[in-house]
């Protein structure tokens, strides 16, 4: 009986775990939605993302406080997803190329400043990290509850957005304008929908969910900021949206997959077993891989996905 | 008082004069053509009266205002409606909502489907243009696509429509429908601009016609007191040509080309039981509404799509299986429907298109090394004996005409003596020169004895060169006619619109 | 006119990328001065610095070519530095594994293995791209963090020097070495092999028909599959010969630089190939000249690192508006170009 228990509360921590991991995905995913949806296909997200991390981190650790954190990722990611627009929609430059172009240039300018700001140091500095809410009633649950409702604003906020995210893309004619652009921008700009104030919004939406996906890195997983601290977790996303199908809940549900994949991945290198840690680390972009072999010839991109609109084009 | 009016409009592209102060008027409740070539400019006029282009100079009078629209936004929101000859539908999205885009309706921003659907279902019923208001646009038929964008350009107020090339893709029957409902706008008091290129719907349909070329007014004058050869004369500055249909062909045993039960896909019937010959000697057609199977029918003869079912023959040779160079060596020449996606790679120059099929044969290479030697003196000579306008073998393909590109694809498809030719829709988006070139080509090569299939949406070619016709209807041949002076034109309409017709082998 | 404006368009942005690395220092507040110096000084100061830059383009110009292999075929191969490790990974198996061989049959034992082993690397995706239409850019990039691990996990157990505590492979014998070129400095062989598998793959992809159908099938698919070329074997192909390029670059590190394996070994290398091959605009002259250029900014930064502590991820900075600038100076300094009256 004892040892069920133990398995069970495993079993829900772990799952806790995967929720957390899931956060940073799942935002960044759902940004990353909006703009592919809308025919835009950002590759700097993971510099997005990068940039979020960093912002947010040095913003909380000079104010010491988690809500400048969270505005200065948003305005973190905002950099980087509006380079993206600028070089796609007004130079017309291949989305892709400025996507990886990004990457380096967020990757660059996040380890200098930091290297700068803070030197070559032994410490690790350390920023304020959010502190988890308790929903009354649902967190008395025993066991589920302290784990499933007893956890930090972001990922309350993460099912929140899924849920606006829906009704935004499903049931607003703003959706079906942001699809309509996706799939054939000449169609929408004939009938007067604006093409590239919509693709600017949708970047700005990217750019926000992506600077807080990054942020939550360091404002609620870490306390801290490294080089490269997000690892890829950018690309990742960009799975998690093609799995999502570019549903919201599609997203979050394959976010909680890889994120899954990811909490598994940290027990397992605590528990000692005598393999490398590398082992371990590496599961969560092998079950990437995975996962997108799972989605082949599921998915069907907008049709305008990465081209850029010019109008006057004879 | 003329309810619009443009008044000298000029528009420059970059190396082009695309209108050279075009004037333009059209009355309320009258029926106007726009007549000229492919590349007259008719297009570019219409595109800037609706605001997708700006004009360097000139003025736009409507309803007695001077007018600029920036965008189709203004023109829309002004009483303009445009039906573009490739059509502006998001084709995941529902008829309703593509009705609706961009409209900020009552509830807005959140959908309000039921309002929607019951004011479309009325629209459609005043002007007798059936749609199915909840059907997704992929699914429909080019008929019903084009009764969509109409039906767009009306609710939205729309008391000018203009419409470009709008039969080009309808069968006589649709056509005939079509026209009733132009009608109907017109009864309802809406103003019709038709761009066009035939002649004959002109006279039967329109109150008014200007003539455009070369980006030019040539004239304007009342469609009952014009005949089809005054048009043409304006139009292209002669009278049409028209080709000699051969009365004999070569009996032969050894059919070119010869397709045996065909079929494809067999849950979606793309192709089923497609079955003729292609004589040596022949023009062989197939005509039949556009996406009916035609793109496939191509792709399967020519070995980049394999049939479920039946036998293709080669001269004599079993092609089931063989790829598309097998096929080649075999003696197939293709020339695709889609010059720019298909037939050349744009971002390569006239010489590397010029060997895209023999790059990997003797004398352009040997041992895989290309020798750009042979390569560019044979390119220099298809040049001249094809009579291609090209600033040199160097000059990327992008650069040069819809024309010119074309005669790269037939010089490179035909000079190295082929045995059948399949060609697919090869004069689309052609001016009238290039089309008739092309025609004669396919007509000289007919008389050299090979076999030619030829494939075209355009009624008008598939009549005017070939020796015998059949009718694909949703991947079926549902027919086969000799041609001849007693064609019967009504049946062919009606078999492009699915009756069967009768099968005729010689 | 058209070279001048090529000509004034590359100044503005080698001005751009100076004033924004001096805004980047100043904000920083390191010394500009003591900056400026130090990264020439770097450069052209001395013939080790020279060789430094000659050592590091080596593994970029094979790295960049491989890239443009791929690019040139429209696959989007970002994967290069897990390639890389790949290359290296063979090379170390050969090392390790394989009896003694004489020199020469023994690196072109390893040359052909880190070939085939980075090739690999690069086809799986390739096949899933071709097969499946599985976005290579996504499958390339997580290679990479898979290979990294391997090598983390391998120098940890099976090819681990068992006499030391640290992560390293043994050294490689003395006939897994190249030659040095240019004694005392680091120059070695490796830069002999980049240049000529730059002259092969210029061969290949300008004169043969296996780089006609490649390029076809980069610039337009369905008139490839139109003319009878297939568009599954070419990017398998160009992920083949694109990956083997990348694992070359593994297997020089590690012969002419490193003569063990251990984690790191590349500071990115497989990542600033893409630079390098979108600068060298997938020409094997460009990607040379475009190594070179790329190899002597790091250099150079390495040296500002030493002398006034700046951090050298700043080339990280500059590659990234570098790109950004070139690729869209068409259209963003058309203002510019206009008022100075260049057409």
């Amino acid at each position: 009986m004892a040892e069920a228990g133990t398995v069970l509360y495993y079993i829900v921590t772990l799952f806790a775990a995967s929720i957390r991991m899931a956060v940073p995905l799942t935002l960044a995913g759902l940004g990353e939605s909006f703009s592919e949806r809308s025919g835009v296909l950002n590759i700097g997200l993971e510099g997005i993302m990068l940039s979020g991390a960093f912002f947010s981190f040095m913003a909380a650790y000079i104010t010491q406080s988690i809500i400048v954190g969270v505005i200065f990722g948003c305005f973190g990611g905002l950099l980087i997803s509006m380079i993206h627009a600028y070089m796609s929609f007004k130079c017309y430059v291949d989305q892709v190329i400025v996507g990886i172009a990004l990457n380096f240039f967020s990757l660059g300018l996040t380890s200098f400043l930091f290297m700068a700001y803070f030197g070559r140091t032994t410490t690790v500095p350390q920023c304020p990290v959010v502190k988890p809410i308790r929903i009354p009633l649902l967190s008395d649950i025993p066991i589920v509850g302290d784990v499933l409702f007893n956890q930090d604003i972001f990922v309350y906020f993460m099912i929140f957005a899924c849920f606006v995210s829906y009704i935004i893309l499903y049931k607003t004619v703003w959706g079906t304008n942001i699809d309509a652009i996706g799939e054939h921008p000449k169609a929408a700009d004939t009938v007067g929908l604006n093409v590239k104030k919509t693709r600017y919004i949708t970047a700005i939406i990217n750019g926000c969910l992506g600077g807080l996906g990054g942020a939550y890195l360091t404002l609620a997983l870490l306390g801290f900021f490294m080089e490269n601290i997000t690892s890829g977790k950018g690309f990742i996303a960009l799975v998690v949206v093609i799995l999502g199908r570019r549903h919201p809940f599609g997203v979050l549900f394959a976010a909680l997959l890889v994120g899954a994949a990811e909490a598994l991945q940290y027990r397992l290198q605590t528990l000692g077993s005598g393999l490398p840690s590398q082992v371990f680390i590496m599961l969560p972009y092998v079950v990437t891989v995975i996962v997108l072999l799972f989605s082949i010839g599921k998915s069907s991109d907008p049709a305008a996905l990465g081209i850029s609109y010019k109008r006057s084009s004879r | 008082m003329p309810n619009l009016q443009l008044k000298d409009i000029f528009k420059e592209f970059p190396g082009v004069i695309a209108n050279d102060n075009v004037s333009l008027t059209v009355e309320k409740g009258e029926i106007h053509a726009l007549l000229g070539e492919n590349g007259a400019g008719k297009t570019t006029l219409m595109n800037i009266l609706y605001g997708i282009y700006t004009k360097d100079v000139g003025t736009i009078i409507w309803k007695d205002e001077e007018v600029s629209f920036k965008s189709p936004r203004d023109a829309i929101e002004s009483g303009i409606g445009m039906v573009h000859q490739h059509f502006m539908l998001v084709p995941t999205l529902s008829v309703a909502q593509n009705i609706t885009l961009g409209i900020k309706d009552k509830g807005y921003p959140f959908n309000n489907r039921k309002k929607v659907v019951k004011d479309i279902t009325e629209l459609s019923k005043k002007y007798g243009l059936q749609v199915d208001p909840t059907q997704l646009i992929s699914k429909l038929s080019v008929g019903a696509r084009q009764r969509v964008e109409i039906l767009k350009s009306l609710y939205r107020n729309a008391e000018l429509l203009i419409l470009d090339e709008p039969t080009a893709v309808l069968t006589p029957q649709e056509t005939d429908n079509f026209f009733e409902i132009l009608k109907k706008l017109k009864k309802e008091g809406h103003s019709v601009i038709i761009i066009t290129h035939r002649i004959p719907e002109v006279i039967k349909i329109t109150d008014k016609v200007t003539i455009l070329k070369d980006g030019k007014n040539v004239a304007t004058v009342k469609t009952s007191e014009t005949n089809e050869n005054e048009l043409s004369n304006y139009m292209i500055g002669r009278s049409l040509k028209t080709f000699s249909s051969r009365e004999e062909v070569i009996e032969s045993e050894d059919n070119g080309l010869v397709l045996e039960h065909v079929g494809l896909n067999k849950k979606l019937k793309t192709l089923t039981d497609i079955s003729f010959q292609v004589k040596k000697g022949e023009i062989f057609g197939i005509a039949g509404v556009d996406g009916n199977g035609q793109k496939e029918l191509a792709e399967v003869i020519a070995g980049i799509r394999k049939p479920d079912s039946g036998t293709i023959l080669i001269a004599g040779k079993n092609m089931n299986r063989a790829s598309f160079k097998t096929r080649k060596k075999a003696g197939l020449a293709y020339i695709t429907d889609d010059r720019h996606h298909e037939g050349l790679v744009l971002d390569m120059n006239v010489t590397e298109n010029m060997i895209l099929k023999d790059y990997d044969q003797e004398p352009f290479s040997k041992k895989s090394i290309i020798n750009y030697n042979v390569v560019r003196e044979k390119t220099e000579q298809r040049i001249k004996d094809y009579d291609i306008k090209t600033p040199g073998v160097k000059t990327p393909i992008r650069l040069l005409s819809g024309g010119n590109q074309q005669k790269v694809i037939i010089a490179r498809e035909l000079a190295v003596g082929p045995s059948v030719v399949l060609a697919c829709q090869p004069t689309r988006g052609l001016d009238i020169g290039a089309t008739e070139f092309v025609r004669q080509i396919l007509i000289n090569k007919r008389n050299e004895g090979l076999s030619i299939l030829l494939i075209s949406a355009d009624l008008e070619e598939i009549v005017s060169i070939c020796d015998r016709i059949a009718v694909i209807f949703e991947g079926r041949i549902v027919g086969i006619v000799k041609n001849g002076a007693d064609l019967d034109l009504n049946k062919i309409g009606l078999m492009m619109a699915g009756h069967i017709g009768e099968t005729v082998n010689s | 006119m058209k070279y001048t404006k090529e000509l004034v368009s590359t100044l503005i942005i080698i001005l751009i990328t100076f004033l924004l690395a001096a805004v980047l220092i100043i904000v920083a507040k390191y010394d500009p001065g003591m900056a400026l110096q130090s990264f020439f000084y770097g450069i052209f100061g001395s013939l080790h610095g020279f060789a430094e830059i000659m050592v590091r383009a080596t593994p970029l110009i094979l790295a960049g070519l491989g890239v443009s292999v791929a690019f040139s075929t429209g696959f989007f191969n970002i994967g290069a530095e897990g390639q890389l490790y790949m290359g290296a990974i063979a090379i170390t198996f050969v090392g390790v594994f394989l009896p003694p061989m004489p020199p020469m049959l023994h690196i072109a034992v390893a040359i052909l293995a880190g070939f085939l082993l980075g090739g690999i690397w690069a086809v799986i995706p390739g096949f899933l791209k071709a097969k499946y239409g599985v976005s290579e850019i996504i499958t390339t990039i997580m290679f990479n963090y898979i290979a990294i691990n391997i090598v983390g996990v391998l120098v940890r157990t099976v090819l681990k020097n068992t006499e030391s505590a640290l992560p390293y492979s043994p050294v490689m014998p003395k006939s897994l070495s190249f030659p040095l070129l240019l004694y005392p400095t680091r120059l070695h062989g490796g830069l002999i092999l980049a240049l000529a598998c730059a002259v092969l793959i210029y061969i290949i992809m300008k004169k043969t028909t296996i780089g006609y159908e490649l390029r076809v099938v980069g610039f337009n698919k369905r008139a490839g599959t139109c003319s009878g070329i297939s568009v599954y074997k070419n990017i398998v192909l160009a992920s083949l010969i694109s990956g083997g390029l990348a694992g070359l670059a593994g297997v020089s590190e590690i012969a002419g630089v490193h003569h063990r394996l251990l984690e790191g070994i590349s500071p990115g290398y497989g990542y600033i190939a893409i630079i390098v091959a979108l600068m060298g605009r997938n020409h094997p002259v460009g990607v040379i000249i475009s190594a070179i250029g790329l190899s002597a900014l790091q250099v150079g930064a390495n040296s500002m690192q030493r002398q006034a502590g700046i951090p050298t991820s700043i080339t990280s900075v500059l590659m990234g508006v570098i790109v950004l600038l070139a690729l869209g100076k068409n259209i963003m300094f058309s203002g510019i170009l206009k008022k100075m009256r260049i057409k």
